[in-house]
């Protein structure tokens, strides 16, 4: 019997898990893919917002706000990656500037740090590929970028030695309430006893929510956004987040430098039917297009290496709906955690437990909050990448040529509390793959050394879900 | 293993192994650094026929090919480094090179002259926008002939291809024989950029279809490919309306182009060509870095082994030239210029001071002709003409300039003659 079961292993989920894994509880994250962080926590801008848009008095007002402070945190104890750009919001004609001085204020009343106003031509000075006929900026120099999966792999890994278990290709197919016990079925055919559930299911809470109470007050409406990715040779092109200013539709076509170096060009905004839609389309291109010519010239169009999208879990509660049930006591809703999610995420783990669930234990004498910091050799110094050579000698070896990642870093991806099997999910964690030739020379590399680390035939290594073998079994030539 | 050697090649395929042997000369140490396990490059998974007739005088698979060239490699007794990755190269008086590998973790090895033999990459579904779900199997047609002829396993059983690049129709025909079926190729242009004999031999001789002015419409399938959707494209690469074809399939293989990998140059200020996406070189194949040449796929890609080779050698050739006379002599570069006809040309620029033989200027046409007649001239005067027949994209052009055909200091303009 656990004390609490979180239903969903995206960075919500993870930083719950976490926050939970300080109590002496037994805790348990069920997660339906064959890999954390594979669906929103997956495919968004990943920036820690300042707070400055939702509208104050929300919840998602405070909780970025507030959750933006916590990244310094995460830093310190989980030593994820954070780049500090600042942000430049951008206003393209009168109106625009009218409904920045709104933007500002409603951004005062939550607090947001340090802000400036800026002309175009001093703006220019700091960021030369701005369009010169911006007609003022908003600088937010609190606004940082994440890297989302490793927050959410590190939070949970950090949970895991921490005690929390996890289980994957868990989709969570019923749930019944019964003598203030929870008995949760999955498609694997499991079942999980539980005193308290948290539903973190993104783009599904609801699904989830009305397999126990039919009348919840939100409803999820997917919205999906498409990007373009451009090669990390990009970089110095923009450092700072680029924002046109809020409309209905959001927050709008951003320029976004990420933490590798590479700059993100998008989201598009767009109602779908379909939750699990991540498709890309040429319209969505051309709208990116359109919409980026209003704040920059000389857009290095011709380094776009990748495209991807992500849904939105937006609700039509329009704020985010972190809540026991009304009806049944000892089920949680973690739902609507549309953008800025990534932002909120370290302060809503504390929010839901803390003033929701309102835990009053003692934090367990075991609990350590500090995961050890994740080897990335290329940035190492040169008697640093000595010793470790010396001690593990693939760490000489080159197999992603284009981001330069060791063949021992590929086996520690494999390895470990949080490791992954997979080809996407090897390229989730160190990242090869993910450069200029897009795993056209590595990924036949990184199936060979996963095959041979986790004793399998080639023909059975899998590109990201369970039965998804890029090499087809009985086509051995030759055999 | 020196610290420090006159010549470094860095990439041992076809290109590399070419210079080197070229470049060898007793009183010089030259050294080979290689990332794979064994010499050869894209030659080893390249295990059909086709290769050599040029060079070696026989029809050889890439393996055969390569064998010859390491054979006279090892011969020579040139020091050579394997399952080693340069990391970059940086110049100050003499080339420092920073390699990795497993005996030795990081470490620098320094040289008077480089040349730079890193081959290409191909051109994957990021780089071209293919609308659609992200399943798997959809990959580069090398990638799939890797896993076939390394691995020994096929990617798939029902196949579609996108573009009609060399690699493309050569894995049609293999992965056929292998027992797949292979539902059709579709190409964006109005002619295949692939070799004629590939189009006779890998799909002509299979009744794989051909869709010229197609592309792929959608690709459909949330974890594993389904169906491709292709349709056609008029002058203006627009959809036309009603032209959809469907072919459900488990495997997209993409052959749409390959990209000199030049990742080396980053570390350098070198001068590029934007068309070649490689740098910019003289007729010697010096790139604007004194000392660093570069040739093979990773300074344009070659549709055939042999002229890698005839190309690398010279690299070869000057590298030892420029090591053994090492003397200053001031450049006077002038661009070699050409008209729409022209998708790129190679060497870029002409340096007059360095006029001592004969050299070859290799192009691409944008379009297919039946007749080409080219007018080559410097300033308002024609130098010589040449007429070409059968000239397509695909397929590489020469000509040769010698230097009793200059006739002054201005740039050289290779212009096409209307018919
Ligand atoms: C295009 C886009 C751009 C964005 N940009 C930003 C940004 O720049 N900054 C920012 O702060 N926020 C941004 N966001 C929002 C942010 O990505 C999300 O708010 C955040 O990722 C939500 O995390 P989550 O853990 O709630 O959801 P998810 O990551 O979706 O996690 C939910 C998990 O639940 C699992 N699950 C679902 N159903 C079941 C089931 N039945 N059984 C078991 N498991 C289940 C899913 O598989 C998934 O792993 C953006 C979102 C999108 C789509
Ligand atoms: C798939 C394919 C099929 C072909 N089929 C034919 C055919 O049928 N007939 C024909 O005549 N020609 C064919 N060609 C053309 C011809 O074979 C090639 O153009 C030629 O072999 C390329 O030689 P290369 O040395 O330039 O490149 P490669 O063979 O690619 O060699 C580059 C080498 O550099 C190494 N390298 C790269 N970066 C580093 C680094 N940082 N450190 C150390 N080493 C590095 C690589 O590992 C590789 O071994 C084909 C080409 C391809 C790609």
């Amino acid at each position: 019997m656990y004390d609490f079961t979180i239903i969903g292993a995206g960075i919500v989920g993870s930083l719950i898990a976490r926050e939970l894994s300080k109590y002496d509880l037994k805790v348990c994250v069920l997660e339906k893919e064959n890999d954390v962080a594979n669906v929103q926590t997956r495919a968004n801008s990943a920036i820690v917002h300042s707070g400055h848009d939702p509208k104050h008095g929300t919840l998602k007002a405070r909780l970025s706000v507030e959750g933006n402070k916590l990244y310094e945190d995460l830093e310190k104890e989980l030593h994820i990656s954070l780049l500090r750009t600042g942000a430049f919001v951008c206003a393209k004609d009168k109106d625009e500037v009218n409904d920045m001085k709104k933007l500002y204020e409603n951004a005062l009343l939550n607090q947001v740090k340090d802000m400036e106003f800026l002309s175009i031509e001093e703006a220019r000075v700091l960021e030369p590929n701005l369009n010169p006929s911006i007609k003022k900026v908003l600088s937010l120099p609190t606004t940082k970028v994440c890297f989302p999966w490793e927050v959410a792999f590190f939070a949970l890994e950090n949970a895991i030695k921490n005690g929390v278990e996890l289980h994957r290709n868990a989709l969570v197919t019923e749930i019944t309430h019964t003598n203030h016990m929870f008995t949760i079925k999955t498609k694997d055919n499991q079942t999980y006893q539980t005193k308290h559930v948290i539903n973190a299911a993104g783009v599904y809470t609801d699904e989830i929510a009305t397999l126990i109470n039919p009348n919840i007050p939100y409803q999820i409406k997917p919205r999906k956004g498409e990007y373009y990715v451009l090669d990390k040779s990009v970089k110095g092109y923009m450092e700072h987040v680029i924002y046109p200013m809020p409309s209905k539709k959001g927050k709008g076509v951003l320029i976004t430098p990420q933490v590798h170096g590479n700059i993100l060009l998008g989201p598009t905004s767009e109602w779908v039917s379909d939750k699990d839609d991540i498709s890309t389309s040429l319209k969505g291109l051309h709208y990116i297009k359109e919409h980026i010519k209003d704040m920059a010239i000389n857009v290095p169009y011709h380094l776009i290496i990748r495209q991807f999208a992500g849904v939105r879990s937006t609700s039509t509660y329009e704020d985010f709906y972190i809540q026991e049930d009304d009806a049944v006591k000892g089920f949680y809703h973690v739902a609507g955690v549309d953008s800025p999610g990534i932002t909120a995420a370290p302060a809503i783990a504390k929010y839901l437990v803390d003033e929701v669930i309102k835990l009053s234990l003692p934090v367990k004498h075991t609990f350590n909050p500090i995961l050890q910091k994740k080897i990335v050799y290329k940035d190492l110094s040169k008697q640093e990448k000595d010793e470790l050579h010396q001690d593990k000698p693939l760490y000489g070896r080159i197999i992603c040529k284009c981001e330069d990642i060791t063949e021992q870093e590929i086996i520690d991806a494999i390895h470990g509390p949080l490791g992954s099997d997979t080809i996407k999910g090897v390229k989730k964690r160190a990242r090869a793959g993910s450069g200029l030739c897009q795993g056209g020379y590595c990924e036949s590399l990184v199936l060979r050394i996963i095959a041979r680390e986790t004793h399998k035939p080639l023909h059975e290594v899998n590109y990201d879900q369970k039965e998804t073998q890029i090499l087809d079994k009985e086509s051995k030539v030759g055999s | 293993m020196k610290q420090s050697y006159d010549i470094t090649i860095i990439g041992a395929g076809a290109a590399g192994l070419s210079a080197a042997l070229e470049a060898y000369d007793d009183t010089l140490d030259i050294l080979i650094i290689e990332r794979e396990k064994n010499f050869g490059g894209i030659l080893n998974q390249c295990i059909h026929n086709g290769f050599g007739l040029h060079v070696f005088k026989e029809e050889l698979t890439g393996p055969e090919y390569a064998q010859k060239l390491i054979d006279l490699v090892m011969e020579k007794q040139i020091d050579y480094l394997l399952d080693t990755t340069v990391l970059n190269i940086s110049k100050d008086e003499v080339f420092s090179i920073k390699a990795t590998n497993i005996t030795s973790g990081e470490f620098i090895i320094e040289s008077k002259s480089v040349i730079l033999t890193t081959g290409c990459y191909e051109r994957a579904r990021g780089h071209v926008d293919i609308p659609g779900d992200r399943p798997k199997g959809i990959m580069t047609a090398g990638s799939a002939q890797r896993y076939l002829n390394i691995d020994g396993y096929l990617v798939g059983k029902k196949v579609f291809i996108l573009g009609s690049g060399d690699i493309g129709l050569i894995m049609a025909r293999r992965m056929t024989l292998e027992g797949a079926t292979v539902l059709g190729v579709a190409e964006l242009m109005p002619y295949s950029n692939g070799l004629t004999r590939n189009i006779v031999q890998c799909l002509n001789d299979f009744d794989i279809p051909l869709y010229l002015s197609h592309t792929i419409k959608e690709v459909v399938g949330k974890e594993k490919l389904e169906k491709v959707i292709i349709q056609q494209v008029d002058e203006n690469r627009q959809f036309i309306e009603n032209t959809e074809k469907t072919f459900e399939v488990d495997t997209l293989l993409l052959s749409i182009g390959l990209i000199p990998d030049v990742k080396l140059f980053e570390s350098l200020s070198i001068d590029t060509d934007p068309l070649t996406k490689s740098a910019l070189v003289n007729q010697k194949l010096e790139t604007s870095v004194k000392g660093l040449y570069a040739c093979g796929n990773a300074l344009h890609v070659h549709d055939l082994v042999d002229d890698v080779t005839i190309e690398s050698r010279k690299a070869g050739k000057y590298a030892k030239a420029y090591v053994i006379n090492q003397k200053d002599i001031d450049k006077k570069q002038v661009p070699i210029r050409f008209d729409h006809h022209i998708r790129y040309v190679v060497p870029q620029v002409v340096d007059y001071h360095l006029i001592d033989e004969p050299f070859d200027v290799l192009f691409r046409a944008t379009q297919k002709h039946d007749v080409l007649k080219l007018v080559i001239k410097q300033g308002d005067q024609v130098i010589r003409k040449k007429t070409l027949k059968y000239v397509v994209p695909a397929e590489m052009q020469k000509v040769q300039i010698k230097p009793e055909d200059l006739i002054n200091d201005l740039p050289i303009e290779i212009m096409v003659e209307e018919v």
